[in-house]
């Protein structure tokens, strides 16, 4: 590949490379690690090949893609330029995808997205009601890019932002269209980068690093994936240039471990961008130079913390440090160190290519832009949303969403991580932005959206998220490691039916203490599951304390299976089905549970058939002893 | 604290972790990274390769060991030849993978973190593999599994050989 | 210097300094349990959280590794601080719930029981004995191991550790006394036994001799001190807040022109292990009396009380033998002077302590020739319980079930040959010129005399004047002698140095 040695050099690329593949029609197929679960990559050879038999090579290209969004879907194969959508595409589907519209021009009705509540048949993405709603200016470009193709990346206009840094802004000036675009950190703090960007290039001291936090390590959250598996070159536009606008020559790519298709994708990215000079000696003639590490992380949340992450770079335990000298004036190895999230990073080639004022223009007074979230939980369409800061919670969880599936009701939606908070059914309303979810004990945190139903437990929801953070926390200060430990204890056992009264002041009580004194961003929001639970659900928690009762059916100890005997058809599924065997009946005989074997396995429940209905869960009332007289008498409804 | 750990490395394992060793031979701050490629290269970290890093490193024994006991893709103890993680992860959580890593560990007969007395298994729990739309989800070795039905996690052990 | 107020009271501190030295500088208390002043400030145990107004803002932070700011305002006792605090202290306490230290701190707090499910740990993982360990002595022996709830202190691999030095610094700074030196090595650690306790405990590497050293200022041992083997360490300069120890400080050679000079360099004691027949060095409750003397101080390793070394039981019936070592062919021959009134002087100090302590006192002659000294050993006869036998003992063995040291001896007066058992035994060591006194008179040009001692050749008129004109020697360099006979011979050396000096300007 030719080196670049100059903005006008990478002007004639683009032509080139437009020029090439001008006219050819596009097949992107999301290849990401959704994908490939569920065969992507058989589709996709089979493509190759079907393409190639059927002579349309060399007219049509196949793009293996990163996440579009909906990875519910996924294998999604969409027809570019035409934007027909197929989802839930099998290999054996792609000859007739090739023969019918590659070649036809025509559907293939039964691959396309069906509306759940219409039943219509929806041909082009961009009028799916998921797509509809929202506004991808940051992950939009993963559907154009092949995760592996710096050309796809520059033809869309890619490194342009960089050659217009580089070579008619001076980093004042980058800096300052930064500040003035008011863009907020994505991972979860919120904090105004160009602010951080500004320090850190005026710390006094030659040697400065930038670094890629994609330790993305809140469960339920996987934005930060899709990017760099998709579209891994925007993340390194943004790095670069902010890396001349800081006076940084070295940057870190902090990746976790359990991405490897990440990390695979980011080195063959590099390695590109090397090889066009976009990264190394004399960047397009400009006489920066900046290069850039991948260092992966080995399995540890709390290495996500910014002051973890650095002390982990630097080949020590990644635990965090205290935060009174800030690191963007001593960070990594003392130097002054700028430490953004990848969605952050990803953003400013867009601001320094279109303007600050362009993306001033999106969003809300006090967060700017759009945001991407991770949909996922008891929501229809399972996915990666992106929409203009602002977008309220209702929007997202029901036009994009699609609502509640199998009819069931909306209860709690838990943003921010293991650092959040749930919100109830009251503050649907609510825009989001990094503010006004804190007002009401959460927060947006780096995009994860829970979407929870009247079957999730908020207790045990609470202590779910205790139980990951006592897994996840490093130990170090007292009140995380044994403050969450005897949270975690006093909300097992009101799981467990163990509760007491005290429990509820003893909880408050200690949760206050972890969120004022502990040493870092783990400890102190980790009560925050707690407190929120506590603030819009304590009647959940009295009644696991005082009634043994789990209202969502959930706790184990607290819920029992019941036939009921006036709706039994002996049917003999639930007895074929038990796993341990617990079911007594026959073909005319009223089955029965047998309590003491009864493992809550919650199979009974799952095959009872819908018009039957027999199978009920009882908690915090007895279980009725069985009827004497088994025999069934036929004829009831 | 007790006793002296027995020796479990070879030469040609010791040749390896030099190897390794070589490759990050000047970076300051590499240990993380070596030992992960130590990890993946002999599927644990025994006490010579920790030993034989510190030697060439010139970081005492502690450090070493307090890094490798640290992360939870590191293993003292020797893995089985085929990785399993279930993921816990909150979205995984609330679509059932509790009861995911129950049918798991009941068809093992392997706890999390364990691995079984054959050396065959390792089973572990992992919190977010980022997969949420596929969850519940099972990982073996490099292959991802979403929402495996008992049949199908069946299927997927007897094919390891 | 920066400007700050803490609880209300200004206080200035240089730049750089953290609140917590500030506040401790000015007489402020704040509780710790993981910070050390000679180590890096660690922020783990939390207990040091204070609250500060910065600029308008109220929040709380560790008081260990904040900085000062000009105009900050900080409160150690707010509500909330305490609160926390206590809840801190509480869970510490659930978790290691044996441990006295966090038991006293409850009980401070007014926690009667914790909350929580009580366990048994003693490690509050305050990571003090890694640190030092790492920091300090540079070794890195132990650290943590783990993480979260799995957290702890281990060697590497669990196993005993090569590279500990025994140098015991982890357990002499673990403020639970969880750490165990064996868990960790199977090296001994190598107390140093402290000079002035003859051996009775140990002392550290820099330390003060005793209480009425002249002057009255730590010294470093260099052959024991970690600094010097090792380079590292250096604890010690960082709780000194005079600055005043030096590392660097070497011995000065002073020259000077004098006029005269005063021997007065005093006794040193004979080390009696010789003697094997008593078992000195063998037999536990065989001790000398100098260590007799230790022991028996109020201010000394067992605050007075006689506590016998192999099991710390007290005795009821001492031993003591007389001319060990002195006029002895095999040792020194001359009599040492003081050990029959001192031995005296010991027992009855033993009944006075311990009324139903007997002691026997093995002599061969009672050197009582002081005013009133007779009348001192006819009331130990009487009134303290004390037995003069003439003899002097043959052998000490030991009852091997008891460790009682048993006397073998003949009483000269009835020529009965026996043995007597008894709890301690106390050996009246011979005493000797201190130091090198051979080296030392080669030096000045002096004799000594067949014992060793300063030669005086005109003891009847002169008997503090060497053979060198203006060189004179007082007390027990020149000749066994007790306190008060020393003192007039030190105002006589004193007068004729004053004498020679006057004559010498004329």
């Amino acid at each position: 590949m030719p080196r670049l040695n100059s903005a006008a050099d990478l002007q004639k690329l683009r032509q080139e490379i437009l020029a090439r593949s001008n006219g050819n029609r596009v097949v992107s197929v999301t290849n990401g690690t959704d994908g490939r679960t569920r065969g992507s990559q058989g589709v996709i050879q089979a493509f190759t090949e079907e393409i190639e038999k059927q002579g349309l090579k060399g007219k049509v290209d196949v793009k293996s893609t990163g996440c579009h969004g909906f990875c519910e879907k996924e294998p999604i194969a969409l027809i570019l330029p035409e934007g027909i959508c197929y989802v839930g595409v099998e290999a054996e589907d792609v000859p007739e995808i090739v023969s019918q519209t590659l070649v036809n021009g025509k559907t293939v009705e039964r691959l396309l997205y069906e509306d759940p509540s219409t039943g219509q048949k929806i041909t082009k993405e961009s009028e799916i009601p998921f797509y509809k709603h929202q506004s991808q200016i940051v992950l939009g470009n993963n559907r154009r890019i092949d995760m592996e193709s710096i050309n796809d990346y520059i033809a869309l206009g890619g490194y342009g932002a960089l050659a217009k840094a580089l070579s008619g802004m001076t980093p004042e000036q980058v800096v300052g269209e930064v500040k003035k675009a008011n863009l907020r950190g994505r991972g979860g703090g919120g904090f105004p980068a160009g602010t951080k960007w500004e320090t850190t290039r005026d710390a006094p001291d030659d040697v400065k690093y930038v670094i890629v936090n994609a330790d993305e390590g809140d469960p339920g959250a996987y934005m930060d994936r899709s990017l760099l598996e998709g579209n891994p070159h925007s993340v390194l536009e943004g790095l670069i240039i902010g890396a001349y606008a800081i006076g940084a020559h070295q940057g870190f790519i902090y990746v976790r471990a359990e991405y490897p298709l990440a990390v695979e994708n980011l080195y063959v990215a590099l390695e590109q961008a090397r090889d066009y000079g976009l990264l190394g000696t004399n960047i397009l003639n400009s006489g920066f130079d900046f290069d850039v590490k991948v260092h992966r992380g080995a399995g540890a949340f709390v290495s996500g913390e910014s002051s973890a992450l650095m002390t982990a770079i630097e080949g020590k335990v990644g635990e965090p440090r205290p935060k009174y000298i800030r690191t963007a004036v001593k960070g990594v190895w003392d130097r002054p160190s700028n430490l953004n999230n990848v969605e952050t990073w990803a953003t400013v080639p867009l601001i320094i290519g279109k303007g600050a004022d362009w993306f001033k223009g999106i969003g809300t007074e006090g967060s700017k832009g759009t945001k991407i979230f991770s949909l996922v939980g008891k929501v229809n369409n399972t996915g990666l949303v992106e929409v203009p800061m602002g977008t309220t919670l209702r929007e997202v969880i029901f036009d994009i969403g699609g609502g509640i599936p199998d009819g069931k009701k909306f209860k709690a939606v838990q943003t921010g991580g293991p650092s959040g908070g749930v919100i109830p059914e009251k503050f649907l309303d609510l825009p989001i932005d990094f503010d006004e979810l804190s007002k009401v004990g959460s927060m947006m945190g780096s995009g994860g959206m829970i979407v929870m139903d009247e079957d999730t437990c908020m207790v045990d929801t609470a202590r779910y998220f205790l139980n990951f953070l006592a897994d996840e926390s490093c130990g170090k200060c007292v009140p995380c490691r044994e403050g969450i430990r005897q949270m975690l204890d006093i909300l097992t056992r009101i799981t467990e039916g163990k509760g007491e009264k005290a429990d509820i002041e003893l909880l408050e009580d200690v949760a206050m203490m972890v969120k004022n004194f502990a040493l870092c961003a783990l400890g102190t929001s980790a009560p925050n599951p707690v407190l929120s639970t506590l603030q819009y659900f304590r009647d959940e928690y009295l009644a696991h304390i005082e009634e043994k009762r789990c209202p969502a059916y959930v706790c184990k100890p607290l819920v029992s299976y019941y036939i009921d005997p006036a709706k039994c058809q002996a049917c003999m599924l639930c007895l074929r089905n038990c796993p341990v065997e617990a079911i007594s009946g026959g073909k005319n005989q009223i089955h029965v549970i047998d309590q003491e074997k009864c493992t809550k396995c919650n199979t009974c429940f799952e095959v009872c058939p819908p018009r039957f209905n027999a199978v009920r869960r009882l908690s915090g009332e007895p279980v009725p002893p069985p009827v004497k007289d088994r025999t069934l008498v036929r004829g009831k409804s | 604290m007790k006793g002296t750990a027995s020796k479990s490395m070879t030469t040609a394992d010791i040749g390896k972790i030099d190897r390794i060793i070589d490759k990050y031979a000047e970076e300051e701050g590499s240990l993380i990274q070596l030992l992960l490629d130590v990890q993946q290269e002999l599927n644990w970290i025994p006490k010579e390769a920790a030993e034989r890093i510190s030697e060439r490193l010139n970081i005492p024994q502690s450090q070493v060991y307090r890094v490798a006991s640290f992360y939870k893709a590191m293993s003292l103890t020797p893995r089985g030849k085929h990785m399993i993680s279930v993921c816990m992860g909150t979205a995984c959580h609330v679509r059932g993978a509790p009861r995911l890593l129950d049918k798991v560990t009941d068809i093992l007969k392997v706890q999390p973190g364990e691995t079984s007395s054959d050396m065959q298994f390792t089973l572990n729990t992992v919190n977010c593999l980022g997969c949420c739309a596929l969850g519940p989800v099972m990982v073996v070795n490099d292959k991802y599994y979403s929402k495996p039905s008992t049949k199908e996690i069946q299927e997927v052990f007897e094919a390891c050989d | 210097m920066v400007n700050l107020t803490i609880d209300g009271k200004a206080v200035t501190a240089e730049e750089g300094t953290y609140i917590l030295e500030a506040a401790r500088a000015n007489n402020i208390e704040i509780p710790t349990l993981c910070y050390h002043p000679a180590l890096e400030p660690f922020g783990a145990c939390r207990l040091c959280t204070v609250e500060i107004t910065s600029r308008g803002r109220k929040r709380l932070v560790t008081s260990c590794n904040y900085p000062v700011e000009e105009g900050l305002e900080v409160r150690t006792d707010s509500e909330e601080v305490i609160k926390g605090r206590r809840i801190i202290v509480e869970l510490l306490l659930a978790r290691c719930s044996n441990v006295p230290l966090l038991q006293e701190m409850a009980k401070e707090y007014g926690i009667e029981k914790p909350r929580f499910k009580l366990e048994e740990d003693d490690c509050i993982l305050c990571g003090l004995c890694a640190r030092i360990c790492e920091e300090r002595m540079g070794v890195s022996a132990i650290n943590f191991v783990g993480r979260g709830l799995e957290r702890k202190i281990d060697t590497p691999f669990e196993v005993q550790s090569e590279v500990c030095m025994a140098c015991g610094a982890c357990a002499f700074v673990c403020p639970t006394g969880a750490i165990k030196l064996e868990d960790i090595t199977t090296k001994e650690p190598r107390p140093i036994p402290s000079e002035f306790n003859v051996g009775l405990n140990s002392r550290s590497a820099i330390y003060v001799p005793f209480p009425q050293a002249v002057p009255k200022v730590p010294v470093i041992d260099r052959e024991v001190c970690i600094h010097f083997l090792t380079g590292n360490c250096r604890t010690c300069e960082n709780f000194c807040q005079a600055k005043a120890i030096n590392y660097d400080q070497e011995d000065e050679i002073i020259e000077a022109d004098v006029g005269a000079i005063i021997l007065a360099s005093g006794f040193d004691l004979y080390d009696p292990s010789g003697l094997e027949e008593y078992g000195y060095g063998k037999i536990k409750n065989v001790i000398t009396a100098m260590q007799y003397e230790r022991m028996i101080s109020a201010s000394g390793p067992t605050d007075g009380h006689l506590k016998r070394p192999s099991d710390g039981e007290t005795p009821k019936k001492l031993g003591f033998i007389q001319c060990v070592g002195s006029r002895d062919t095999r040792h020194k021959l001359y009599c040492s002077s003081v050990c029959c009134m001192h031995a005296t002087k010991e027992a009855i100090l033993a009944n006075e302590h311990y009324p139903d302590l007997k002691s026997f006192i093995f002599y061969t002659d009672l050197r009582a020739v002081g005013k009133r000294f007779q009348e001192y050993i006819a009331r130990a006869e009487q009134e303290y319980d004390v037995t003069y036998i003439r003899s002097r003992p043959s052998k000490i063995t030991e009852n091997e079930e008891t460790g009682n040291p048993i006397i073998w001896y003949e009483e000269t007066t009835s020529r009965n040959r026996t043995s007597m058992e008894v709890d301690m035994v106390v050996l009246c060591q011979a005493l000797i010129p201190a130091g090198d006194h051979a080296e030392l008179s080669k030096i000045l040009n002096l004799k000594l005399d067949d014992y060793q001692f300063i030669d005086i050749p005109d003891r009847l008129f002169h008997p503090v004047d060497t053979e060198v004109p203006g060189i004179f020697a007082c007390g027990f360099c020149q000749a066994p002698q007790d306190i008060p006979d020393s003192v007039v011979q030190a105002s006589a050396a004193a007068a004729r140095a004053a004498e020679f000096l006057s004559k010498e300007e004329d």
